[in-house]
């Protein structure tokens, strides 16, 4: 089950910690927060070495800009934000470099694994998500995961993108239509 | 949970008026799950304890910079300032004229000047 417990006090102690220089604090930083950040970047970008790379980047920047948190917002909504933001400076990258490059299709930019361990069903389950997340434009793509995957809500989702409720609203509704027609296909 | 099911979760994480949470929890526990891999934590820290070190201090090198670039930006400002109040008290004006410490010079005192009659 997604971990969705929250202790402002414990958070702020270990931002304060890492800010001194203390290791082992922004260490439980990472450990509490990496599968969210996993589930925002290897939703969007697909499961890749690189969402991995982008995953420790995200954690380096927020190492640096630790000092520009003020704890106003939530340190997984700061920490959301970076992982947004990086992930899509990286679809915008490929994007970029496939046009130049290659003739591949905007779903073939990415690859997902599907942990061999799983029973048949879950692989499956798994392997529709990230078909229907691949082919989703990047900016319903990203609204969909903040819903599905990380469980957030519509302000939530609104102020993690940096953007309007009502922007929000619409988006839901035209991601929801292109989703439908690419279920449809799968 | 089979096919259908999951396509229609997906479809009903887009309503507007949905437990996007209930939804997520559901997803992963039908297999819908994403992690780095074991050493990820130890990954990030390394590249910032580490080799990340020399990355520090560049950061830290660069905010002194900016701190002051800031400093002497402000103190050239003010001296540009105190320049201006000077020239306009002394020259009563703020013409190109009165830079050049030419403003309350008559054209007739130049020729004066220059040629020595």
């Amino acid at each position: 089950m997604i971990d969705y417990s929250y202790d402002a006090n414990k958070e702020k102690e270990l931002v304060e910690a890492s800010l001194n220089g203390d290791k082992s604090a922004f260490g439980e930083i990472v450990n509490r927060y990496q599968k969210m950040v996993a589930r925002t970047v290897k939703g969007m970008l697909g499961d890749s070495v690189f969402s991995e790379d982008i995953g420790q980047e995200v954690f380096i920047k927020l190492f640096y800009s630790l000092s520009d948190f003020r704890g106003e917002a939530k340190l997984s909504t700061y920490i959301q934000k970076i992982a947004v933001n990086l992930t899509l400076n990286e679809i915008k990258r490929r994007k970029r470099f496939f046009s130049m490059f290659s003739q591949k299709a905007n779903n073939e930019m990415y690859e997902f694994e599907i942990a061999e361990q799983d029973t048949e069903e879950r692989r499956e389950a798994s392997e529709i998500v990230n078909k229907a997340l691949m082919a989703m434009d990047t900016k319903f793509r990203v609204i969909l995961t903040m819903r599905m995957l990380q469980g957030y809500s519509t302000k939530e989702t609104a102020e993690i993108l940096d953007m309007p409720v009502g922007t929000v609203l619409s988006r839901l509704s035209r991601a929801q239509e292109q989703l439908r027609s690419i279920l449809l296909k799968l | 949970m089979n096919k259908s099911e999951i396509k229609k979760l997906i479809i009903s994480s887009l309503d507007r008026d949905v437990d996007t949470k209930e939804i997520a929890g559901k997803l992963e526990e039908a297999g819908v799950s994403y992690n780095f891999s074991q050493t990820f934590g130890d990954k990030v820290l390394n590249k910032l304890f580490s080799a990340g070190v020399t990355i520090g201090r560049e950061v830290e090198f660069v905010k002194y910079m900016n701190v002051a670039f800031y400093r002497i930006a402000l103190t050239g400002v003010a001296a540009i300032v105190i320049l201006l109040i000077s020239i306009f008290l002394m020259q009563g004006s703020l013409s190109v004229d009165s830079f050049l410490g030419l403003g309350n010079t008559h054209d007739e005192s130049i020729i004066c000047l220059l040629t020595g009659n």
